[in-house]
């Protein structure tokens, strides 16, 4: 599916600001579900972004604006080719956990994180959700149970929050939902991660799919668990909906901290509104089983402007 | 031996660098023993007040934290030089050159190579990747030359036996080099006469190194004479005194991070004559302070975007960035297996021997001998937690057990080294008093060993406690010139 984003994030300071250097995350990454055609990134005041590739495999930009302003718009520009995940993995021993070098590779997403730590009430709902010896199972398990606790409700946390809090209080949002699994997981023994992307919906909250050709949405995110022997599985808590086409993802890591759509540093104390508007084109929605092109190679992506990216986690 | 202020003196049982066994001066050191001996009380206690005065109008002073608030007090410097010889000294040159020499390897395989030794299982992922010290931010940023660790100050002492054991390295931003430097400067105008008679090989040249080993590290578009400048998180750092010195030893700036400005990735200082681009930053800034767009926002130590810059290639900051993993404690023990892996050789410096407590064997083993070890932090210098079991109380001990059981990857343990002693003066006299050393090593062209070093010793009577902020003092540290090859001069 040929999808075109653009993700617009406008700044509105209340006093002057001299200065502010950011980090820019909201380029798709190219992996087996999904690849990268083009991506543009347009700045005002105007500002020249270094691109580069961080620890997890995101594309980041960073750039400063050294120059008086009182608002500060970034637009990203994306288009991108994706397709169904293949099928769900398996059933699968909880025994392949065990196996020392699994471990050893998922070691950073096991551990407890800021925003995936856990406690009683977590790992209570962790072993509730566990079905027997099948881990696939329990992973779903864990999707379910989240779904079942948990009401969509915007404004109600915010990045920070901790997800104990957030699974007593039953409500939030995408990132509440995906903290929440993330760290439920990580409490079994089970390395999940979280992701930062889009999703092409009529709804955020139900994320049904639509007839119409544009969306505005906002930027939305899900989890992937490590199953051995087959790499990532993801689901979507949010809304239940498999992760597939209409997913565009932007990368992941540990916890929001490794993959936050923006973060830097302003100067003064300036307070901040911020209105980010995010709208996707299906370019083609009667057409929806896409042949995928080959994934880019490094002479592709440096062609399109890209450095080469160096994948640590694999 | 005259009956003089050497009269009587007691070795204590323990390696004395300036007495041997038999009651004499070690070779070549007859003449600083001798002269030393024919002191009198007065005379010591004359060179003393000297030495006190000026330390004093030059200032010299260091901060101990810890108590409420910082505490400067006047630099403890004692009269009696540590000295090692010239073959005891090429041993230590080639040891430290090879240690250094492995950890810029092991840091370029870890942030900008493939990883190899994690691969390869020589070192465990594991204990990377939960390494405090072990920096994402820096991962994929390149380092010109590989001259990761600029600046090691690599912690030595010797044993019963004499011979040199690795204590620990420090690799992020060691610091007192400064106090070589003065110590060096004070001694020379106090003991002129003992200075004549022995063959010392310099240390002020270390400015000039410096400042060419971070011109060495400069990005190639800085040209010929990149501008370097010394970063400094202020005047309420412990160690100002040495970012002052050294940036004036250098003759650069020394500046704070609001004087740095990133403009399209590149950096410049403010300066009297408007803006002026930096090549090289020597920053003595903990890297989580150095840029708050991309650590910890609160910071107003740092410089905004300069991460990007380095990233960038348009300026080199020094030392790297994420060089905490290599001084990590529980990394520690895995130095010798590197200088194995990457250069092939034997290690020429020992560790001192180590227990890794995140094995449940080691761990058990060491802790039911809790009163026998040392028990250091892995993330922590400068001496900051450290429980000598041999003098901690019980309930010190009791902690022991409870930290490192909550966290044993957090704590290693180490057998006591019974540090080796050097004459002091104490009460009027020449007592015997522990040292260890820390040798300065530099990355530039090559790696350069500063011939000398900080001498820290334990002034109190019968401790094992060297650290500054620990109470103990320092010692002029003589490396004697080779006179086989005549170098002497």
């Amino acid at each position: 599916m040929r999808l075109d984003i653009s993700n617009r994030t406008l700044y509105r300071f209340d006093d002057i600001v001299r200065e502010s250097q950011n980090e820019v995350r909201t380029c798709p990454i190219s992996d087996s579900r999904q690849h990268l055609i083009a991506y543009r990134l347009s700045l005002a005041p105007a500002s020249r972004s270094l691109a580069f590739y961080d620890y997890w495999g995101t594309r980041v930009d960073a750039f400063g604006i050294r120059e008086p302003h009182i608002s500060m718009e970034i637009v990203a520009e994306a288009a991108v080719e994706t397709s169904e995940a293949g099928p769900r993995p398996e059933p699968c021993e909880w025994e392949g956990l065990f196996d020392p070098s699994f471990r050893d590779l998922h070691l950073e997403y096991l551990e407890r994180t800021p925003h995936a730590d856990w406690g009683d009430r977590l790992s209570e709902a962790g072993l509730e959700a566990r079905d027997g010896d099948d881990l696939v199972a329990t992973v779903v398990g864990i999707h379910d149970l989240v779904r079942e606790r948990m009401i969509y409700e915007t404004g109600s946390t915010h990045i920070g929050i901790d997800v104990e809090k957030v699974l007593s209080d039953g409500h939030g949002v995408c990132q509440d939902f995906a903290h929440l699994s993330v760290a439920i997981c990580r409490s079994l023994g089970v390395p999940a991660r979280y992701v930062s992307g889009y999703l092409f919906t009529a709804s955020d909250e139900t994320g049904e799919d639509t007839d119409h050709d544009v969306v505005d949405v906002e930027t939305h995110a899900w989890f992937e668990a490590a199953i051995p022997g087959y790499g990532w599985m993801a689901m979507d808590p949010t809304n239940g909906h498999e992760v597939g086409a209409r997913h565009v993802k932007i990368g992941h890591g540990r916890d929001y901290d490794d993959v936050p759509p923006l973060r830097g540093s302003v100067s003064g104390e300036a307070g901040t509104e911020v209105d980010t508007s995010v709208e996707i084109r299906r370019m083609d929605p009667s057409h929806q089983a896409t042949v995928v092109q080959p994934p880019l190679t490094h002479t592709d992506m440096e062609h399109l402007g890209f450095q080469p990216q160096q994948q640590q986690q694999q | 031996m005259t009956s003089g202020l050497l009269d009587g003196y007691d070795q204590g049982g323990f390696f004395d660098e300036a007495i041997g066994e038999d009651g004499t001066a070690r070779s070549g050191q007859e003449n600083l023993v001798g002269w030393f001996d024919a002191l009198s009380a007065d005379d010591l206690r004359y060179h003393s007040t000297l030495r006190d005065d000026l330390l004093l109008s030059r200032g010299i002073t260091f901060t101990v934290y810890g108590e409420s608030q910082g505490i400067e007090r006047t630099w403890p410097m004692d009269l009696f030089p540590r000295v090692i010889t010239a073959a005891e000294w090429t041993v230590l040159e080639q040891g430290l050159a090879q240690r250094v020499n492995a950890v810029n390897r092991f840091l370029e395989d870890l942030y900008v190579g493939e990883q190899a030794i994690l691969e390869d299982g020589v070192v465990p992922r594991w204990l990377v990747m939960s390494s405090a010290g072990f920096e994402r931010e820096a991962f994929n940023v390149a380092v010109p030359n590989g001259a990761r660790c600029l600046v090691s100050g690599i912690d030595i002492v010797r044993g019963a036996d004499g011979k040199f054991l690795v204590l620990e390295d420090n690799l992020r931003n060691p610091s007192g080099v400064s106090y070589v430097l003065e110590n060096r400067a004070t001694m020379a105008r106090v003991l002129t006469g003992a200075f004549e008679e022995m063959a010392i090989r310099s240390v002020d040249h270390y400015g000039r190194s410096l400042l060419a080993a971070l011109k060495h590290a400069a990005p190639p578009a800085a040209g010929d004479d990149p501008v370097v400048c010394v970063l400094t998180p202020g005047i309420y750092n412990s160690a100002y005194f040495e970012h002052a010195f050294l940036a004036r030893q250098m003759g650069v700036e020394l500046v704070e991070g609001r004087d740095l400005v990133v403009d399209d990735h590149i950096v410049a200082m403010r300066t009297t004559g408007g803006l002026r681009r930096v090549d090289v930053i020597y920053r003595r800034i903990d890297d989580h302070f150095l840029d708050p767009a991309v650590f910890d926002t609160g910071s107003t130590l740092g410089v905004p975007g300069l991460m990007a810059a380095v990233r960038a290639g348009t300026v080199t900051v020094s030392n790297a960035v994420g060089n905490g993993v290599a001084d990590d404690k529980a990394v520690y023990p895995y130095v010798p297996a590197m200088i194995d892996y990457y250069l092939g050789e034997e290690p020429i410096l020992p560790n001192a021997t180590t227990y890794v407590l995140w094995d449940d064997d080691q761990r058990a083993a060491a802790l039911a001998r809790a009163n026998e070890l040392v028990w250091k932090p892995v993330a922590e210098s400068g001496g900051y937690g450290i429980v000598i079991g041999p003098s901690a109380t019980d309930e010190e001990l009791a902690g022991v057990h409870t930290t490192v059981e909550a966290d044993p990857r957090g704590w290693i343990a180490q057998e006591v080294v019974q540090l080796s002693r050097v004459p002091s003066c104490v009460d009027g006299g020449l007592e015997g008093r522990h040292v260890d050393l820390r040798p300065f090593i530099l990355t530039g062209e090559s790696i350069e060993v500063l011939p000398g070093g900080l001498t820290r010793v334990a002034m109190r009577k019968g401790s094992l406690i060297v650290n500054s902020s620990q109470g103990g003092g320092s010692k002029d540290t003589w490396v004697l010139e080779d006179q086989a090859t005549g170098a002497a001069g």
